[in-house]
């Protein structure tokens, strides 16, 4: 007979009360370690559908503009790219919108790749089975879902056309910006042969389509080029680290080494009758920062430099000869004439002129004369504006030399190619009428040579705008020009950086690892609201622990008084309390793996709105077992052994009678109760101010709620124990009823009493905070400080709008001219339009982690008008302090760019706080820096950061036009206005929809997040109805000789039950309000700062269920009050 | 402890309160005797009176208000709650009204189970075999409480008494809950084993027939203990 004999056959005999404690250990390791693989299973779900979309994808290298075909094979000879990387694939991967031809469905944000035998081999798939006709396609099993359909269907696929000249400039093709293939459908791709291709991490359904690569260059005017080269991965198992930023920087230096000018939208041009050789944009402007790389590169090579800038000017003229649709060149007066005096002729003021022979015969003018100048300009807020000024001429010179040179106007699209005037197709307006025979001749014979020439300093004052203020530079060299010229591309060359001029390289694999961790840590969400639930069970394991041993009192009595010291015995108990927590580790790691199965089948189901994805499946992660099975051993060892202490002040005497200190009468020690009053009032305090600190910013508002929830709940847990433990002296102040014989009998045992509290308190505390936090819509939509900020439309396109609606050419270029008249469908509506920077989402609706989030410019016009509410600002002036909007224009020292995001998503998706700051192109050697200045309240805006748009036109020039718009319309036409604009607009991809609902979508997905917690609330009362029934019970059965008593007395059934149900109502109601009162304290700043207003219905009727569900717990303990053969018990020993 | 050797244990204006919320309870109060190695001692009283009290007194269970108990001028109450253990375990033993053998044990790890105290002793197991065959129920060695009847019961808790061979055995009401014949068996054994032992008895009992044959008979009553031998 040894100690661990007797401890193995107490385990046993005690078999029933033991299942029950490990149970209970079973259940806190189930929801602990369950909790712990929700997380780790989300995050590897993620990680490998990102991998499985990227395929054999490593790197991806992007341009702003099309590059060569040949660039894949280029960037993979280059230096040690061929050992860094498995292959090569270009490919053409832009933005659509697809529908359905038959049934008119429509889908946009559609992946349109174009790709042909390269790519498929790329990705290690047999490219004889994926072979695709000119006009057929591949589509992914998402998108062929959401159009219905099959095989042999016809799309029509609408996307960008590229265009290298802005569409905001005056050159720049603002009505022609898409194209439209109609395409069939071949096959519906599985994922398995790349059907999800994506290399941006999103967990919905891929929508791709997969074109021939010919036939999008053909249709996009891009033959043998592409915009997108991927680098292929040569081990598909690494994913990041050391590996991946020396990748990277590889492909950067062979980007660095293979880019030639053409991919760089650069060209050197000899321009051999004039002995010059002159640099080119295809953009047909050269911008500031590439001007004085040439202009460097020039000087270092010693050759003399002349910026030109050339403008088709609507007429020059003098009193009523008018000279219509000329070229005019602002350059250095020197090269083309002999005058010399400065910008101004000073002798008027007036900028001067210099006329070729023809202009001035045809315009009747001699030097000294004064001539007006009408042109258009374009401006960046979208409407095409007519200027002018007066020119003095200084000089008429002859259509010779320097003066008779076509070169010095850059390509005009529409314009340079045309065989004479009338067949000119510029993108604005002109009156074919003003053109004259001689005007046809003078096209005829000199094509595209300027007929004025103006200082440069002039033309740049006139008609420079953001893009540049230069259309070439010419380049004078002393030797050969030839050989001069392919020496000075080189030298060019090298000296453009081509990832600044355009080209990305994005580490899509590594990022998508890093993304894959998450915007929202699922372990630990689950974690903090299993909190609860992990602490009900731990205390029904105590509980069950605690009646086990008050059941064997005498046992403990008779070894104390054979000799067994408090220790020994301690270790006997303790010894039974470690092997039932292995018990139910084992029991709760068996529990766990099912646990966060259920967990992972309902996000699949009926959580589906929180994650927006089919695709998370369970994955074991022995790591996060092994935690969560430690964790929840360990505290349930530490509880249960609690529990013993509890026990040991009792005297040998006392256990051997069976009574425990507490249910003994003693003397009340004052010390005792100041004490326990003293650590009630403490952990209030404690709990309120742990709150309160979280409220006002240094803690975590998560630490907050669920730290000073916690305290409160002991606090009010201490105070009933102080309160059922100082049992009254006299038993009533009136009559002595049924009802309050229930009462006292809760107080005979306080701990376990206390217990049933507990376990009552946690689930009301889960319950009532969860329901709490639950956001309605639709309230209040119209309020400008709403969320929606009382537009009604919100609208996105695909294809930039470069219009403005709000004045009548742009009605009347964007065909809406007829519906913004009275009774039209979009009269009295406005539209406030946003260019947008296109990214990842980066609200709550992208499980990802977004890296790289979408950005909204934010106009004058719309800042001033104050819209929005806010949560936080770094707002110091009265002005900021009124319109947090002006904080979009305060300077930082640091050059960071001053940025807005809305406070739900600051929180939880980028893990921000205002005044943080969120780095774009982080990897790439031009970062740019935003920093958070106000956070939006509850918003529409959750997806995307909002900058400037003074700031965004600088650091995004590549994005122009309008892609975003809210729309102020009569609640009751939206329909109306909605369709109208996706009518006339279809062809930009305009898509409206309510404000209201895409705020109510964000609220859906926080709210079924909530539903999802509220379920672990829901498991937590089911514990706590368990345990208060088994206490109940319990209770019965010891008390059983009293009961026959008053049944021989006289009590009958329906007095006894009401014995029952007044004990039960009074924990039941402790339990409950001490749960609701800590939670309501818990959620007040979360509360407040949405601006008040509980759910009351919903939490009414929540709290109902929870009484429905405690007195339930009390039938068996009646059943057997009022049923068993108490009398019998009289007669027994 | 060495056969024959004397023993004295002394008892001296020994008191006993209990406190309550309504003032401190007097149970026992100025109780003073003297018993030897060997001697044998009857307390019986009306119920209530503090007999049980005097006994866990005496039994180092349960500290008095006031007054002494000595045992070989060895005070049990000055001692750390360890070497009180250690006393407990080694000087006295106890028999109760209520066995209060441990269900999930056999008779022979009941009786083994004041030696689990101490740590293995290979002697331990012989020894109480020899007391489980001197109470008669060797056959039920390995028979558990629940098989048992009462008075069996009652003689496996004597055994376990003994097993330390204590120095003095105490034994609340040791035949309250057995049939007379049970009873006089227990009786005989208890009275049996002491001689053998020559330990100090002293009985707790409404059982008249016991109580006289004890040497030395008392009475406890209003607080105040009082001899009662002719």
């Amino acid at each position: 007979m040894t100690l661990l004999t007797l401890v193995r056959r107490n385990v046993l005999h005690f078999w029933q009360t033991n299942l029950a404690v490990a149970v209970g250990v079973g259940v806190a390791v189930a929801v602990l370690a369950g909790a712990l693989l929700v997380g780790s299973s989300v995050r590897a779900s993620l990680r490998s559908l990102a991998l499985e979309r990227l395929g054999s994808v490593d790197i991806v290298v992007t341009s702003a503009g099309f590059v060569r075909e040949s660039l894949a094979d280029e960037l993979l000879d280059a230096g040690e790219t061929r050992e860094g990387f498995a292959g090569a694939a270009p490919i053409v991967a832009v933005e659509g919108f697809v529908t359905h031809q038959a049934s008119g469905r429509r889908a946009s944000g559609v992946q349109v790749y174009g790709v042909d035998e390269r790519f498929w081999r790329f990705h290690g798939i047999d490219s004889d089975t994926v072979r695709l006709d000119r006009n057929r396609v591949f589509v992914s099993e998402g998108l062929a879902r959401e159009l219905e359909a099959a095989v042999d269907d016809s799309l029509l696929v609408r996307v960008e056309l590229p265009s290298a000249i802005p569409i905001s400039s005056l050159h720049g093709r603002r009505d022609d910006v898409g194209r439209t293939l109609r395409l069939g459908i071949e096959r519906v791709l599985p994922p398995g042969e790349q059907g999800e291709f994506s290399f941006r991490p999103q967990q919905g359904l891929a929508r791709s389509v997969f074109i021939p690569l010919t036939r999008i260059q053909q249709a996009l005017e891009q033959e043998g080029r592409v915009n997108t080269v991927l680098l292929g991965v040569k081990d598909q198992s690494g994913d990041g680290g050391v590996d991946a930023i020396e990748r990277l920087a590889t492909a950067e230096a062979a980007i660095r080494a293979v880019a030639t000018l053409d991919d760089l939208g650069l060209r050197v041009r000899v321009v051999s009758d004039q002995q010059t050789f002159t640099v080119e944009s295809a953009a047909g402007l050269i911008n500031d920062a590439t001007a004085a790389v040439v202009d460097s590169t020039a000087r270092a090579s010693r050759i003399d430099t002349r910026p030109v800038l050339t403008y088709l000017v609507n007429q020059l003229g003098r009193d009523d000869r008018v000279m219509p649709y000329s070229l005019v060149a602002a350059l250095d007066l020197g090269v083309v004439s002999n005058w010399e005096d400065g910008l101004t002729d000073s002798d008027s003021g007036t900028p001067p002129v210099v006329l070729n022979e023809w202009a001035a015969d045809d315009l009747g003018v001699v030097v000294g004369d004064t001539l007006a100048v009408e042109y258009y300009v374009w401006e960046d807020e979208g409407r095409l504006e007519t200027r002018g000024t007066d020119l003095r001429v200084v000089d008429v010179v002859p259509i010779e030399g320097a003066a008779d040179d076509p070169t010095l106007a850059p390509d005009y699209p529409g314009i340079t190619e045309a065989v004479d005037l009338v067949g000119w197709d510029p993108p604005f307006e002109i009156d074919l009428g003003l053109i004259r025979p001689q005007d046809e001749d003078y096209w005829d014979e000199y094509r595209t040579t300027p007929k004025a020439f103006i200082p440069l300093e002039t033309g740049r004052q006139l008609w420079g705008s953001r893009w540049g203020s230069l259309t070439s530079i010419r380049l004078e060299p002393e030797g050969d020009l030839e050989t001069t010229a392919e020496r000075f591309r080189q030298d060019l060359r090298a000296a453009v950086d081509p990832l600044a001029v355009g080209f990305v390289v994005y580490p899509a694999r590594a990022l998508a690892v890093e993304a894959s961790a998450g915007a929202t840590d699922f372990g630990l969400y689950f974690i903090y609201f299993s909190f609860f639930l992990v602490v009900s069970a731990l205390l029904l394991a105590s509980l069950f622990f605690r009646l086990g041993v008050e059941q064997r009192l005498a046992e403990i009595g008779i070894l104390r008084a054979t000799g067994f010291p408090p220790a020994k015995i301690w270790r006997v108990f303790g010894a039974e309390a470690l092997l039932l927590s292995v018990v139910g580790s084992v029991i709760g790691v068996i529990a766990a793996v099912v646990y966060a199965e259920l967990i992972m089948w309902g996000l699949r189901t009926w959580w589906l709105d929180a994650v927006g994805t089919t695709r998370l499946s369970l994955h074991v992660s022995p790591m996060a077992l092994a935690s969560g099975t430690a964790g929840g051993m360990l505290a349930a060892f530490v509880s249960i052994t609690l529990t013993l202490r509890s026990l040991s002040p009792a005297s040998p005497r006392s256990l051997l009678t069976g009574v425990t200190a507490e249910s003994t009468p003693t003397e009340v020690a004052s010390s005792g109760w100041s004490r326990a009053v003293v650590t009630s009032v403490a952990l209030c305090v404690l709990g309120v101010g742990l709150v309160l600190i979280a409220a006002v910013g240094p803690l975590s508002p998560t630490v907050g709620f669920f730290g000073g929830g916690l305290l409160l709940l002991c606090s009010l847990l201490t105070a009933a124990w102080v309160w059922l433990h100082g049992r009254p002296r006299y038993h009533t102040s009136g009559s002595w009823t049924v009802t309050q014989l229930g009462f006292r009998n809760a107080t005979s045992r306080p701990g376990r009493s206390v217990l049933c509290i507990a376990l009552i308190a946690s689930a009301a505390f889960i319950i009532v905070a969860v329901d709490a936090f639950h956001r309605e819509g639709g309230a209040g939509e119209l309020d400008p400080l709403s969320g929606t900020g009382g537009y009604t439309l919100v609208a996105d396109t695909l294809l930039p709008i470069a219009h403005d609606p709000s004045t009548a050419t742009g009605r009347d270029s964007l065909n809406l001219f007829d519906f913004y008249e009275p009774g039209g469908p979009l009269e009295d509506v406005t539209l406030t339009r946003f260019r947008l920077r296109p990214g990842e989402d980066a609200s709550c609706l992208n499980l990802y982690q977004a890296k790289d989030p979408r950005v909204l410019a934010v106009t004058d016009a719309f800042a001033s008008l104050g819209r929005f509410s806010f949560t936080g600002t770094l707002a110091e002036t009265p002005d900021e302090v009124d319109n947090p909007w002006q904080l979009l224009h305060r300077e930082f020292d640091d050059g960071a760019v001053p940025a807005i995001a809305d406070a739900t998503s600051l929180t939880y998706a980028l893990h921000l706080a205002v005044g943080d700051d969120f780095v774009l192109n982080r990897d790439t050697d031009n970062p740019i820096r935003l920093r958070i200045v106000a956070a939006l309240s509850d918003s529409i805006f959750q997806r995307e950061l909002l900058i400037a748009e003074d700031h965004f036109t600088r650091v995004f020039p590549q994005y122009d036009g309008y892609r975003f718009f809210l729309i102020d319309a009569h609640p009751e036409r939206t329909g109306d206005v909605a369709a109208a604009l996706e009518d006339r607009l279809a062809d930009y991809g305009f898509d409206v929809v309510s404000a209201g609902e895409r705020l109510a979508a964000f609220h859906q997905v926080e709210n079924t997040y909530l539903a999802t917690f509220q379920t672990l609330g829901g498991l937590g009362l089911v514990l706590g109805t368990f345990g208060l029934g088994a206490v109940l019970l319990r209770n019965i059965l010891e008390r059983r000789r009293e009961l026959a008593l008053l049944r021989a007395v006289g009590f009958n059934a329906g007095h006894l039950s009401l014995i029952v149900l007044a004990e039960n109502a009074l924990l039941l109601f402790a339990g409950l309000f001490a749960g609701t009162a800590c939670a309501l304290v818990a959620i007040a700043p979360a509360w407040i700062s949405r601006g008040g207003g509980l759910p009351i219905l919903s939490l009414t009727a929540l709290l109902v269920v929870v009484v429905v569900a405690g007195f339930s717990a009390s039938l068996g303990a009646t059943l057997v009050a009022v049923r068993s053969p108490l009398l019998r018990a009289l007669r027994t020993e | 402890m060495v056969v024959g050797e004397c023993v004295v244990l002394e008892v001296k204006n020994l008191s006993k309160q209990y406190a309550t919320p309504h003032g401190a309870l007097p149970i026992l109060s100025d109780i003073s005797f003297s018993l030897d190695g060997g001697d044998s001692a009857s307390i019986v009283g009306p119920s209530g009176s503090g007999k049980s009290t005097l006994l866990y007194l005496v039994g180092g269970l349960e500290p008095p208000t006031s007054g002494t108990v000595t045992l070989d001028g060895q005070n049990p109450y000055t001692l750390p709650e360890r070497e009180l253990a250690v006393f407990r375990n080694t000087q006295i033993g106890f028999v109760f009204q209520d066995h209060l053998l441990l269900p999930q044990c056999s008779v022979l790890e009941n009786v083994l189970v004041p030696t689990l105290v101490t740590g293995p002793d290979p002697r331990a197991t012989d020894r109480a075999v020899d007391l489980i065959e001197q109470v008669g129920l060797k056959p039920r060695l390995e028979h558990r409480p629940a098989e048992l009847s009462g008075g069996e019961r009652q003689r496996v808790a004597l055994a376990r008494a003994l097993i330390r061979e204590p120095r003095v055995l105490l034994c609340d009401e040791p035949t309250g809950n057995l049939d007379r014949d049970s009873a006089d068996i227990v009786s005989s054994l208890l009275f049996e084993l002491h001689q053998r032992q020559k330990a100090i008895l002293v009985i707790v009992t409404h059982n008249t027939t016991l109580a006289q044959r004890c040497a030395a008979q008392y009475r406890l009553d209003g607080q105040h203990l009082d001899s009662t031998r002719p």
